[in-house]
């Protein structure tokens, strides 16, 4: 290695040094996406979103508990076209400005009352945009599917058996229903 | 040396559907076997990956990535690839081929090949259907009759298990059934209405390739009964279907005599031009590349009915200069498929007080009752049709406007009516193999093992139109005197081969001049080389095919394995 390298390296790797903990104040997601660039704060107000949309309850499983933003995260990485990801990401600045807009803050410092009105008005469509009215749609539904497609839903409320048996009947009575 | 230690009694190209039928013929016949699949080996349950994986288990819930889609628009297009069972399909960028004419060719390159995915739906033909080229004067007359073929149907179906009702119809000849799975009222209804108004059509059990209540032979084979799981595609855990990796490979490999060359991708058939046939096969390694040849007195070509045509156009020689047996020149020609564009749904809501309980893996089925006795439209031949009518489900509904516990509470709630009953049918078409659809080389395009890609130019025609408008009206009208509602007539037109029904390009016939395989399916100028799997097929009739090429190939070696004792081949 000659001075000159040697000199050049060590300046990289000063840069390098201070630039480590630049990075990890950008605040990056946990969940690992190969589209989607999420923060970590816009990963809690999903997780929070997705909660308010389908909370837990006494003896009933909710979205947090089931991840529900994880999964429509990858999903949404995963499963979308890259106009879709943009549309969707567009529209959670767009539900964030919207937060701050209406009670000075991220979402995920909302009360229960406040969660409430946000999503009562983006329901009624009350002077919403387009991006926020998509971007809540695409959570609602992943959620929604999150929700309808675990374990305990599937297998408590529609009474799922992954092998049913060979009995089949045709033509029972409605009112046997169990 | 090489010559010897490559040398065997009978070499089957392709392991799926018949493949796995002419190995297990011959390994029982004591012949020493080998047996060459281009894909990965498949063992039963073993490699089954997500045979036993729950719905939530799933990444993507079932859906196929983005990319992949993107990607691979042919492949996406089959109903069965899906996250669960994506892996034994071949995507297209992994084996390209050409499309002169647009054509949806759906492949299972792995032992099994399309078995382990396939729709077990189970019709015998009759000679209603062996009659029609003869009778309408299209393509060749069949060089065999239903009377040749029955026994071979009651052999194949024996061994494989299939569930059915003898319905003593002269179009749909019965055959060795399990029990059959009950039909739901509504079938039940529609089957009363049409008996009621029609003489000639017939609402019956669609007959199907599942254990419903296994017989020794299927507990000797290590399989048990069909759990109505539904989830077949994955391969079944309980064997509760047929495929080749759970009924004749094992059955095959049990005798000791079947040797498997997996990876292995058929170049071509060794014709030797001093003995007058073909003396063997050559396989390049899938992996390595590499050339290998193997020997044996007879060889089967069960490749899949494009990959069969494949492989013999590519086996020149002197002798043959445009494909093995191909003295003709219509090889790769009158290439058909079976026309699947048309569909009918209805709701129904009458016996809103019945339901249905539990699983079943069939629904019903209304064999081709268009120009069977006689011509009587204005297009040729007829078409088959599915008829299913289930129950909707509980709850549910719409989560417009709800979020919250409100929402959650919706969701949970079963206390509401059931839905009404759904019904709909598959228009499943005869399509008439004419010169002008084909498949050949392109010898400018080779894969990456030196084969020359495939091409096809293969379309719908004006028969298959006026097919699609017939099936709509008459299915309204069947639909409307069975009370049913909100009628809803679609043609998806879906490019042929979407259907998964290739067919014919080596027909059978009893000309040389005008056929390529006798009434034993062997290559008339080549009578040691058999062809059993779709690419024999003289016409394609309306039935799904499986069974018939099953019962063709069972019948086909034990005709070789006679001719071999006789020293005739």
């Amino acid at each position: 290695m000659n001075r000159r390298t040697a000199i050049r390296n060590v300046v990289i790797i000063g840069a390098g040094a201070t630039l480590l903990p630049a990075c990890k104040m950008t605040d990056k997601g946990s969940i690992p996406l190969k589209n989607l660039s999420i923060t970590g704060s816009e990963q809690s107000m999903l997780e929070e979103l997705c909660e308010a949309i389908i909370p837990k309850t006494k003896n009933f499983t909710g979205a947090k508990e089931l991840k529900s933003h994880e999964f429509l995260l990858t999903m949404i990485d995963d499963c979308t076209s890259p106009e879709d990801q943009k549309k969707f990401m567009d529209g959670l600045k767009a539900f964030d400005k919207l937060s701050h807009d209406k009670f000075g803050q991220i979402f995920t410092g909302y009360t229960p009352e406040q969660k409430k009105s946000l999503l009562s008005d983006i329901e009624k469509g009350k002077e919403v945009s387009d991006d926020v009215l998509n971007f809540y749609r695409t959570v609602k539904r992943y959620t929604i599917q999150s929700f309808t497609s675990s374990k305990q839903y599937m297998i408590d409320i529609r009474k799922y058996k992954m092998a049913p048996g060979p009995i089949f009947s045709g033509c029972v009575p409605v009112k046997s229903i169990s | 040396m090489e010559e010897n230690k490559n040398t065997y009694d009978a070499i089957v190209i392709g392991s799926g559907m018949s493949g796995g039928w002419a190995a297990k013929e011959f390994c029982e016949k004591g012949l020493k076997t080998l047996l060459l699949e281009r894909g990965r080996d498949v063992q039963h349950i073993k490699d089954y990956p997500t045979t036993s994986m729950l719905p939530w288990e799933f990444k993507h819930r079932g859906q196929v990535p983005f990319e992949v889609a993107k990607d691979n628009p042919v492949i996406t297009r089959c109903y069965a690839f899906k996250e669960d069972a994506m892996h034994f399909f071949v995507k297209d960028t992994e084996h390209p081929y050409v499309q002169e004419k647009p054509f949806d060719w759906i492949r299972g390159y792995q032992v099994g090949g399309k078995s382990i995915m396939w729709a077990r739906q189970t019709q015998r033909w009759s000679d209603f259907d062996f009659d029609g080229p003869a009778r309408d004067g299209f393509a060749v007359d069949w060089p065999i009759r239903y009377k040749d073929l029955a026994p071979w149907y009651s052999y194949v179906e024996k061994f494989a298990g299939i569930s059915g009702n003898k319905d003593g119809l002269d179009t749909l000849p019965d055959g060795e059934f399990l029990p059959p799975w009950e039909l739901t009222c509504v079938e039940n209804h529609f089957k009363g209405i049409i008996s009621q108004n029609y003489n000639d059509r017939h609402v019956i059990y669609a007959r199907c390739a599942h254990v419903t209540k296994p017989e020794p032979i299927h507990i000797e084979q290590g399989r048990g009964q069909c759990q109505a799981r539904n989830l077949c595609q994955r391969g079944c855990p309980f064997g509760g279907y047929f495929n080749a990796n759970s009924t004749t490979i094992p059955w095959a490999q049990k005798t000791g005599n079947l040797t498997m060359r997996t990876h292995a991708v058929v170049h071509s058939i060794i014709y030797d031009e001093v003995k007058g046939k073909a003396t063997g096969v050559r396989i390049i390694d899938a992996n390595t590349k590499q050339a290998t040849e193997y020997f044996a007195p007879v060889i089967f070509v069960n490749a899949g009915a494009v990959n069969t045509n494949l492989i013999l156009l590519n086996s020149t020689s002197k002798r043959f200069p445009n494909g093995l047996g191909n003295d003709s020149g219509l090889m790769g020609k009158y290439f058909a498929f079976h026309n699947y564009r048309a569909r009918i749904t209805a709701k129904y809501e009458g016996m809103l007080d019945s339901k249905t309980e539990g699983s079943r893996a069939t629904g019903a089925y209304i064999p081709r009752f268009r120009n069977v006795k006689k011509q009587e439209t204005d297009f040729l031949r007829g078409y088959a049709t599915t008829f299913n009518a289930n129950r909707g489900g509980r709850g549910g509904g719409n989560a417009d406007g709800l979020f919250g516990e409100e929402l959650k509470g919706k969701l949970m709630d079963t206390s509401g009516p059931m839905g009404p009953w759904n019904v709909g049918s598959q228009c499943m078409g005869e399509t008439i193999p004419k010169e002008t659809n084909y498949v050949n080389l392109d010898n400018n395009k080779k894969d990456e093992w030196g084969m020359p890609l495939i091409n096809f130019s293969v379309v719908f025609d004006d028969n298959d139109e006026k097919m699609i408008k017939d099936f709509m009206e008459q299915y309204t009208e069947m639909y409307t005197k069975a009370g049913f509602t909100d009628i809803k007539t679609s043609d998806s037109k879906q490019a042929p081969g979407l259907d998964i029904h290739e067919m014919g390009g080596v027909r059978m016939g009893n000309d040389p001049k005008t056929s390529l395989l006798n009434a034993w399916n062997q290559l008339h100028s080549c009578p040691n080389v058999f062809v059993t799997d779709g690419a024999c097929m003289t016409s394609t009739s309306t039935q799904n095919p499986s069974l018939t090429y099953m019962a063709l190939t069972a019948r086909a070696a034990n005709h070789a394995v006679e001719l071999l004792k006789k020293r005739e081949l």
